[in-house]
C-alpha cells in the first residue's frame, strides 16, 4: 500500500464519537447570544391547486407569518432554471410546498398558530401518472452512427422497459437551516449542506443582495440530498429572519424531510436492441424521469443517466432520447449516482436477456462487448485510460466463485428455497459532467501558511461523513512533507473560502485535491519559515480532453471513469418471497485511495445503499400525491444483519491527473448493485422468469412465483 | 403532568386506581408514540412483576419481564424463545416486556402470537383483586383490550405442555429492527397416528391475531392419512375465513404468504 493510502485517525473523528460536534440543531443561542426563533413551514396538503387566501389568526407579539410578499429579492430559487420559488406564488405544485412560515419564540405557539392558518384552495387536477405527463422540463437527444440499417439487418430485435423507484438518501441529520441578521444589513447562513456557494448564490438572489455569508455546520450525511434542497431552506430562514429581524432556524422533522425533500428520480427506461451474430449492434433508447413538481437538478441528473445509458458495451450504433417529465410532487435531486443507477439497471438487465435468449451465458456476453481503452464513449469521446473490467471480473469470481455457482444455480431448482447470482460491471463518469468544471464552476483553492508553520486548506468543499478534511489534509501535508496535524480543513465560511465547487459528482479529491496538491507544490517552492505565506491554484482543464458540446451530446463527458464489478448471491423463500443476502461483492477502481478506511468505508456503504435501492427500498405517493413511507418504519433500509457477508475489494488503476492517482470515489458503489441483485432474483426463480424493476421487493417475488403453473 | 413511579405491585395497583396513569415498563413503543398530556405510571422498578415462575400447571411469565431475559431463562418454552429472538434488536429486547408487548394491542407482537398458539392466559390485577383471561378474550382488537382503568397487567400464564412438532415463520421488512409483515405459529401433536392437538395462529395480517378453533376441531382425532387426505380443504376452510387487512404489504400477498405457511405446516403432520 502507498503511504498516502495509510489509514489516518479522521479529523473529526473524536468530536463526533464523543458527541461534541454542533449540529444545527444544537446551538443554544444565536453567534451574538441573542435567542434563536423557531420557524416551521407551512406546507400545501394538495398536489395541485391554486391558493385563493391564507388567513392568518391573530398572532401574538413576537411572532410573524413570512410568504412570498417579505422577499425582498426575487421569489426564485436558483438551482438550474429558478423556477421553483422560496415560497409558492399563485398555486402550490406538490403535497409539501411552502406556502408560508410561521416563526416566533415557543415551538409549541409556533405549532398552534400553524394549525390555526386557514389556507383557501381551488383544487385543480394534478399530474401524478408519469406515463401521462406531457410537460417537459428538458428533452435531450443524442446518437450515433446508422440505426436504420442495424435495425434492418438484425437478426433479431429485443424491445423491452425497465421502471426503477424512488430512494431516500436516509442520512441520519435530517435538514437543518439557521439565518442570523448581523450588523450592517449583513445576513449569515449556515446549517446542515453540501455545498455552501449553491446556497449563497441562491440567498444572495432572493435577498437581493451580496451582503451575505453562508457556513456549512458539522453535517450529518447528505448523499446528494443536501446539494439542492439546502439552498431552498436557506433562503426560507433568511426571508423569515429579514422579517423578523433575529435569528430563525428550520429543522425539519423525519416526516417531512421524507416527504417533501429531494429523493432519487423514478424512471421507465425502453431499451430497443438490434442483434446480429451474436453482437449487440444498435441500441435505440427513451429514458423518462419522473422530476417532479419544479425541475430543479433534473437537467443534470438526467445527463448522466443518458449518457450512461449504453452502459460499458461497445455497440456502435446508438439512439438516446429522455425527457425529465414533471409531476405534481416533491421534486426529485440528487443521489449517490446520479441519474446513472436507472440507466445502468436497465442496459445490464437487458444484456442478460438478450444472452438468455441467444442460449449464452450473460457474464461471456457482456465481457464480449466491453469498451477498451482507446474506444468511443456514448458521447463519441475517448476511454483514454486503460479499462480494468475484465480483471476486475477476474478478481472477483476468484473471491466468490461466481462463474461455478452461476452454474449450479442454472441447474433445476426444486424445494423451498432456491438460489442465485448476478454479477454487474459499470462505470461513474468522474466528476462534473462535460466541461462544467471549466465553464461553470471554475475552482479556486487557497493555502494559507501561519507563521507558526500550520497550514489552512482554504475551500468550499463540505465534509459530510466523506472524509474530506481529513484527505485533504493528507495530501497537502504528503506533497509539503509535514506533519499531518500541522494541516487543518474547517468547514468552509464563504466570507473566507474562494469557491472551489460544490461538493458533488465525487469530484473533491480528484479534482480539488488536486488543486491542493499543486498548490502545495507552489507553497513549498517559496516556504520561508516564519513567515506567513499563501498561494492560489485555479482550475485547468487536462489538454488531453476532447471538448463537449453539450447541444449534440458530444465530446468527453468525463475525464476519466471510475469502475465498478459487482456480484450478488441470493437465497430466495418460496414460500414468502424474502430474498437472503447470502453474499454482496464489490471490486472498485477509484485510483488511488487516498485513504484506505475511509475509502472502504465509503465502498461498503454504498453497496449496502445500493443493496437496498434493489431489495426493500420502496416509496411511493398514493391517489392524492402524498408520499406515505414517511418515517423509519415505513421506509426500510438495509442493516448489516440484511448482508452479513459484504466484501469489497479495490482495484487501482491511477488517473495521472488526480493527485497521486486518486479519481472520484463516493457515489461508485452504490451505481450499479440493482442490475446485480436482480439478474440473481432472475437466476434464483429459474423456470425462464424475466424481471424488469426495482426494487424487487418480497411481495414482487412471492407474486413473481406465484406466475409458475400450478401455483 | 405527574409520572409515578411505584417499588412494590401494591404501590402501584394503588396509584393506577387513584390516577389511571398509562402503565409503562420498557416504554420502547411508548417512547415512540410520545404522547402528549399524558402521566406514565413506570413499573419497570417493580420486583414482583420481573419473575418467571412455574408452578403445578403453568409457566408464569411477570408483565415486566424483558425479552433477554426470557431468552435466558430456561423454563421459557422454545417456541416463544424463538420468537422472541427476532424481536427487533438486542437494546430493544434488553428494554421490552411482556406486558407491553401484549399492552400495545397490536396484531403484530411477536410474544402475543405464541400465546394464542399455547392457549396463555393473561392474569390482570387490580387492588380489588384479580382476573384471569384467555389470551384471545383478553385482545379484543386493535388497541382494544379486556384491561379496566384499574387494572394492570401481572403474569401471563402459559399451560405447561410438551410440544412435539411446531413451525414457526415471522415476515418483516428486514433482518432487524423489523416490525412483523406477516407472522405465523402452529403447533401440531400426534397419538397413536391421529391428530391429539393443533393450533394454528395468523398475526399482524389483521386487527387482532387470527386463530380458528372451529377449522382445528375438525381436524381432532383424524388419522395421520386422513388429514393428508383433507390438507386442501382445511387450507380452503382458512383461506375462506381469512379477512386480511393491507399494510405495509398487500392484502392479496399476506393472504399468499399464509397459504403457503398453513401448507408447509400442515405438511408437518
Amino acid at each position: 500500500m502507498e503511504k498516502i493510502s495509510q489509514s489516518v485517525v479522521k479529523k473529526d473523528h473524536a468530536a463526533k464519537m464523543e458527541g461534541r460536534s454542533i449540529y444545527v440543531a444544537d446551538y443554544n443561542t444565536a453567534k451574538d447570544g441573542r435567542k434563536i426563533l423557531t420557524g416551521k413551514i407551512l406546507h400545501s396538503k394538495t398536489a395541485r391547486a391554486k391558493v385563493l387566501s391564507v388567513s392568518v389568526p391573530d398572532l401574538p407579539e413576537g411572532y410573524f407569518y413570512v410568504d412570498a410578499r417579505d422577499i425582498p429579492g426575487d421569489n426564485n430559487v436558483n438551482i438550474v432554471l429558478d423556477d421553483m420559488p422560496v415560497f409558492c406564488r399563485d398555486t402550490v405544485e406538490y403535497i409539501g410546498e411552502a406556502i408560508g412560515m410561521v416563526v416566533g419564540p415557543d415551538a409549541k405557539e409556533v405549532d398552534r398558530i400553524l394549525s390555526g392558518i386557514n389556507v383557501e384552495l381551488e383544487e385543480l387536477e394534478p399530474v401524478l401518472d408519469l406515463r401521462k405527463s406531457t410537460e417537459a422540463f428538458f428533452n435531450y437527444e443524442y446518437g450515433h452512427g446508422d440505426l436504420q440499417k442495424a435495425f434492418a439487418e438484425a437478426d433479431k430485435v429485443f424491445d423491452e422497459e425497465f421502471e426503477t423507484g424512488y430512494q431516500e438518501q436516509a442520512y441520519l441529520e435530517t435538514q437543518g437551516m439557521m439565518a442570523e441578521p448581523e450588523d450592517l444589513d449583513r445576513m449569515f447562513v449556515h446549517g446542515s449542506m453540501q455545498c455552501c456557494y449553491y446556497v449563497h448564490g441562491a440567498v444572495k438572489r432572493v435577498l437581493g443582495t451580496d451582503n451575505i455569508h453562508i457556513l456549512q455546520d458539522v453535517t450529518g450525511g447528505g448523499f446528494g440530498g443536501k446539494e439542492a434542497f439546502p439552498s431552498i431552506l436557506a433562503t426560507e430562514v433568511a426571508v423569515a429572519a429579514r422579517k423578523a429581524n433575529a435569528p430563525v432556524r428550520c429543522v425539519f422533522d423525519r416526516r417531512e424531510d421524507m416527504e417533501y425533500t429531494s429523493k432519487r428520480h423514478p424512471s421507465i427506461c425502453r431499451y430497443k436492441a438490434a442483434v446480429k451474430d451474436g453482437k449487440v449492434t444498435a441500441l435505440d433508447i427513451d429514458v423518462i424521469f419522473n422530476a417532479g413538481a419544479y425541475s430543479t437538478l433534473s437537467a443534470v441528473v438526467l445527463q448522466r443517466g443518458l449518457i450512461a445509458a449504453p452502459g460499458i458495451y461497445n455497440v456502435p450504433n446508438i439512439h438516446v432520447t429522455g425527457r425529465a417529465l414533471k409531476t405534481n410532487t416533491s421534486p426529485c435531486g440528487a443521489y449517490r449516482g446520479f441519474g446513472a443507477p436507472q440507466t445502468f439497471f436497465a442496459i445490464e438487465l437487458l444484456m442478460n436477456h438478450i444472452a438468455q435468449d441467444l442460449g449464452v451465458e450473460p457474464l461471456a456476453f457482456k465481457e464480449a462487448h466491453l469498451v477498451k481503452q482507446g474506444d468511443p464513449t456514448s458521447t463519441c469521446g475517448e476511454y483514454h485510460f486503460p479499462v480494468p473490467v475484465q480483471d476486475m471480473i477476474n478478481e472477483i469470481d476468484a473471491v466468490c466463485d461466481y462463474r461455478k455457482k452461476r452454474k449450479e444455480y442454472a441447474k433445476a431448482q426444486e424445494g423451498r428455497f432456491r438460489r442465485g447470482i448476478g454479477m454487474s460491471m459499470y462505470f461513474h463518469g468522474a466528476g462534473f459532467t462535460g466541461s462544467g468544471e471549466r465553464d461553470l464552476i471554475k475552482a479556486v483553492t487557497r493555502l494559507h501558511k501561519y507563521p507558526d508553520g500550520k497550514v489552512e486548506i482554504l475551500a468550499s468543499n463540505g465534509e459530510i461523513g466523506q472524509g474530506l478534511r481529513t484527505t485533504f489534509c493528507k495530501i497537502v501535508s504528503h506533497e509539503l512533507n509535514i506533519p499531518f496535524d500541522d494541516v487543518f480543513f474547517e468547514h468552509p465560511d464563504t466570507a473566507r473560502v474562494p469557491d472551489s465547487g460544490p461538493t458533488v459528482a465525487s469530484r473533491s479529491l480528484m479534482t480539488v485535491g488536486e488543486l491542493l496538491r499543486r498548490a502545495s507544490v507552489q507553497l513549498k517552492e517559496i516556504w520561508k519559515d516564519g513567515e506567513e505565506q499563501e498561494v492560489e491554484e485555479r482550475y485547468k482543464e487536462p489538454d488531453f480532453l476532447i471538448p463537449f458540446h453539450l447541444d449534440k451530446f458530444e465530446g468527453d463527458a468525463y475525464p476519466t471513469y471510475a469502475w465498478g464489478v459487482n456480484a450478488v448471491e441470493l437465497e430466495v423463500d418460496t414460500l414468502t418471497g424474502v430474498a437472503k443476502v447470502l453474499g454482496a461483492y464489490g471490486n472498485f477502481d477509484v485510483g488511488t485511495p487516498m485513504d484506505y478506511n475511509i475509502v472502504m468505508g465509503q465502498m461498503e456503504g454504498g453497496l449496502l445503499q445500493g443493496i437496498g435501492y434493489s431489495s426493500i427500498e420502496k416509496m411511493d405517493y398514493d391517489n392524492k400525491g402524498r408520499i406515505r413511507n414517511n418515517s423509519y418504519s415505513d421506509y426500510l433500509i438495509p442493516t448489516t444483519k440484511d448482508v452479513p457477508n459484504l466484501k469489497c475489494l479495490l482495484h487501482v488503476e491511477k488517473y495521472p491527473y488526480g493527485p497521486y492517482g486518486a479519481k472520484g470515489a463516493g457515489e461508485l458503489p452504490l451505481v450499479g448493485v440493482p442490475g446485480a441483485y436482480v439478474e440473481a432474483m432472475e437466476q434464483a426463480l429459474g423456470k425462464g422468469h424475466r424481471l424488469n424493476h426495482a426494487p424487487f421487493t418480497a411481495e414482487d417475488t412471492l407474486f413473481e412465483i406465484m406466475k409458475e403453473v400450478g401455483k | 403532568m405527574v409520572n409515578y413511579a411505584p417499588k412494590t405491585l401494591q404501590e402501584a395497583l394503588k396509584l393506577r386506581q387513584e390516577t389511571q396513569s398509562v402503565p409503562y415498563a420498557g416504554g420502547t413503543d411508548l417512547m415512540v408514540e410520545n404522547r402528549k398530556d399524558v402521566s406514565y405510571l413506570f413499573i419497570n422498578r417493580v420486583a414482583e412483576l420481573q419473575q418467571v415462575l412455574e408452578d403445578e400447571a403453568y409457566i408464569r411469565i411477570g408483565s415486566g419481564v424483558t425479552f433477554t431475559q426470557a431468552l435466558e431463562n430456561k423454563l421459557v418454552p422454545e417456541l416463544m424463545k424463538e420468537a422472541v429472538s427476532k424481536i427487533a434488536a438486542p437494546a430493544i429486547r434488553n428494554a421490552g416486556t411482556f406486558g407491553g408487548n401484549l399492552g400495545n394491542g397490536s396484531a403484530k407482537a411477536d410474544s402475543v402470537l405464541i400465546e394464542y398458539v399455547m392457549d396463555a392466559k393473561i392474569r390482570l390485577l387490580s387492588v380489588n383483586g384479580e382476573r384471569i383471561v384467555d389470551v384471545d378474550r383478553f385482545y379484543k382488537g386493535r388497541r382494544d383490550l379486556d384491561l379496566r382503568d384499574d387494572e394492570l397487567i401481572a403474569e401471563i400464564l402459559i399451560p405447561k405442555q410438551k410440544i412435539e412438532k411446531y413451525a414457526y415463520q415471522k415476515v418483516g421488512g428486514r433482518n432487524a429492527l423489523a416490525i412483523s409483515r406477516i407472522s405465523f405459529a402452529g403447533i401440531v401433536d400426534t397419538q397413536d397416528g391421529k391428530i391429539k392437538r393443533i393450533a394454528a395462529a395468523f398475526g399482524a395480517v389483521a386487527d387482532t391475531v387470527l386463530r380458528y378453533k372451529e377449522i382445528e376441531k375438525t381436524m381432532l382425532g383424524k388419522t395421520v392419512e386422513e388429514a393428508k387426505e383433507l390438507r386442501e380443504t382445511y387450507i380452503k376452510a382458512y383461506m375462506d375465513n381469512m379477512v386480511l387487512t393491507r399494510g405495509r404489504v398487500s392484502a392479496e400477498y399476506r393472504k399468499a404468504v399464509c397459504e403457503n405457511l398453513l401448507r408447509d405446516f400442515l405438511e408437518l403432520i
